[in-house]
């Protein structure tokens, strides 16, 4: 992390790629029938309408575990010059949107990604035998991505277990009660209620999150992001061809991914080795906006405390006062986080209670916020968004988006 | 670390495979499982800047030597994460109704070095940040390789 500032800074990219197109499956907890595959076809031409846009004008496509060729084949997009299945989270497509439409490998792209409820997430999925076919055969999917070892068996650290430990060590290591967890937590339904997309959207107090129930401690039911089936898909192209399309321009300002050398779970030195130091770091090196910029701030929430170390992270306290920071511009009256009575937090409910899509849902959000098309939500002259997607280890990102003024 | 050569692992792919069959077992964690079959813990350990790293790899992350080797640990060290598992898919040796403690225990052969397990012998609500542990191994059943757990220092 002692890369020269000049090296780090380089953004030949800055304001040069546009998002121009946004499209949805719905998210849901009870819908049936229907298969990864659809989900993302459904996002997809949802997107591809919504730029205003045909299925030949799309000559790059990008997705992850539901494949762009099978997304190819089924959409019968006659020929791309660019396609990638980064692994997921969203950001990973993004960054590789903008590179393979500025560099001009291909000129628009379509992008998405998937949720999609898997057995041992959703007791509902779980009595699915076609769900219980489709997760993966592998206890530790990190022996699939090839992101760290490979034992399944029952003391493994690793997703929701790795989390509520770092959870507690942050709890331990500054004092803080679970009410720093839940006002995360509280933020996110509150804001939920706003949007007719989101799955949960029922008030939720601080006593009801207190007595919640406990899955891995200190992380309770309303720590952990809700499994749905949905999709959302997105349509990338140059900043110059956006100005020619029907909806107002999102531009991608500077956007990176951070990583560390020890940056898996149990490895993790601490929170000032994570990827989101790194992503801090590079994001506001290439950026022209700073912090005081930013309008409207998306930090990932799939489980609870990664949200407080991205306030940190970015720069609005320091390591360890995330709590305090969000207990500070906490508003009673509305049960939200307002920063510096101006600035909402996941606008949309987030992954706590929009539903959980790994930040597919932030992004969305962010760019529906800077069209100025967020209906009862909309944040007034909202001209910056910061998206942190990703947790501490292997998928840390940032994005800074703004509006083409 | 002990000046003695350690004990060499036996080559045994097949028996490695049939003893870990939901695991990816590949030359660069074989000495790893096999270790566990035969109640040690062995992690990597460069033999030319003694570096260790865990899981383990092919070569030294701090100095690219390709001479890397299992080596036993001490099986003492200080519990750096703790999580308490209440629910989850059922598996042998695991009490989701007492609730499975999982901590990482920071070893003592260098800092940063950590491993995954449980702790045995107390209530789980009673493992904390700090506390000092030592390496037990617990038999969990017929056909499963004993299991690398932690109990509280004396």
């Amino acid at each position: 992390m002692s890369a020269s500032r000049d090296r780090i800074a380089r953004n030949p990219a800055r304001d040069q790629v546009a998002i121009v197109g946004i499209g949805r499956s719905p998210y849901s907890r009870d819908r049936d029938g229907c298969s990864p595959g659809s989900l993302v076809l459904e996002a997809c031409i949802d997107a591809v309408g919504d730029a205003g846009l045909a299925k030949e004008d799309i000559d790059g496509l990008i997705g992850s575990t539901v494949s762009a060729q099978w997304v190819q084949a089924a959409l019968g997009i006659p020929a791309v010059s660019y396609f990638a299945n980064p692994p997921i989270i969203i950001g990973n497509q993004l960054v590789a949107a903008v590179g393979a439409v500025h560099s001009g490998v291909c000129d628009t792209v379509l992008m998405y990604h998937h949720g999609y409820r898997l057995p041992w997430a959703s007791r509902r999925a779980a009595q699915d035998p076609m769900r219980r076919r489709s997760t993966v055969g592998v206890a530790d999917p990190r022996s699939w991505w090839g992101t760290g070892h490979n034992d399944p068996g029952s003391n493994s650290l690793f997703g929701s277990s790795a989390y509520a430990a770092w959870a507690g060590r942050y709890l331990h290591d500054y004092g803080y009660g679970r009410e720093s967890l839940g006002h995360i937590a509280l933020n996110s339904r509150t804001n939920a209620a706003s949007n007719p997309g989101a799955v949960y959207r029922e008030p939720l107090t601080m006593d009801a999150y207190l007595d919640g129930r406990m899955v891995r401690d200190p992380l309770t039911v309303y720590d952990m992001d809700i499994p749905v089936d949905g999709a959302d898909a997105f349509i990338v192209t140059t900043a110059e061809r956006a100005r020619d399309l029907p909806h107002p321009s999102v531009l991608v300002h500077a956007a990176t991914l951070g990583h560390t050398d020890y940056g898996s779970e149990e490895q993790l030195r601490d929170l000032d080795h994570s990827g989101q130091v790194v992503v801090a770091e590079r994001l506001w090196a290439r950026s022209e906006v700073e912090l005081a910029d930013v309008d409207v701030f998306y930090p990932y929430e799939g489980f609870s405390n990664i949200a407080l170390a991205w306030f940190e992270s970015v720069g609005y306290c320091g390591r360890g006062e995330g709590g305090e920071f969000v207990a500070d511009h906490w508003i009673e009256a509305e049960q939200r986080i307002v920063i510096e009575g101006r600035i909402p937090v996941n606008t949309h409910g987030g992954s706590l209670s929009e539903g959980g899509t790994q930040g597919a849902g932030h992004l969305r959000e962010a760019c529906m916020q800077l069209r100025g098309a967020a209906g009862s939500r909309q944040v007034d002259d909202a001209r910056v968004a910061l998206v942190t997607p990703g947790g501490f280890y292997f998928n840390s990102q940032g994005l800074i988006l703004r509006t083409d003024i | 670390m002990s000046d003695d050569p350690a004990e060499p692992v036996a080559d045994r792919s097949a028996e490695l495979l049939s003893a870990f069959p939901g695991v990816r077992v590949d030359p660069d964690n074989a000495a790893y499982y096999s270790g566990l079959l035969e109640r040690r813990l062995l992690l990597n350990q460069c033999t030319g800047c003694e570096t260790w790293h865990h899981p383990p790899r092919p070569i030294c992350p701090a100095c690219w030597s390709t001479d890397v080797s299992a080596q036993d640990i001490q099986g003492s060290g200080t519990v750096a994460l703790v999580t308490i598992l209440r629910q989850g898919p059922r598996q042998p040796g695991v009490d989701y109704e007492g609730g499975h403690v999982l901590v990482a225990v920071e070893l003592d052969e260098q800092s940063g070095l950590r491993v995954p397990g449980t702790v045995v012998g107390v209530p789980a609500e009673e493992v904390a940040v700090g506390d000092r542990v030592q390496l037990v191994w617990t038999d969990i059943g017929d056909g499963v390789a004993p299991r690398p757990d932690f109990e509280l220092a004396q």
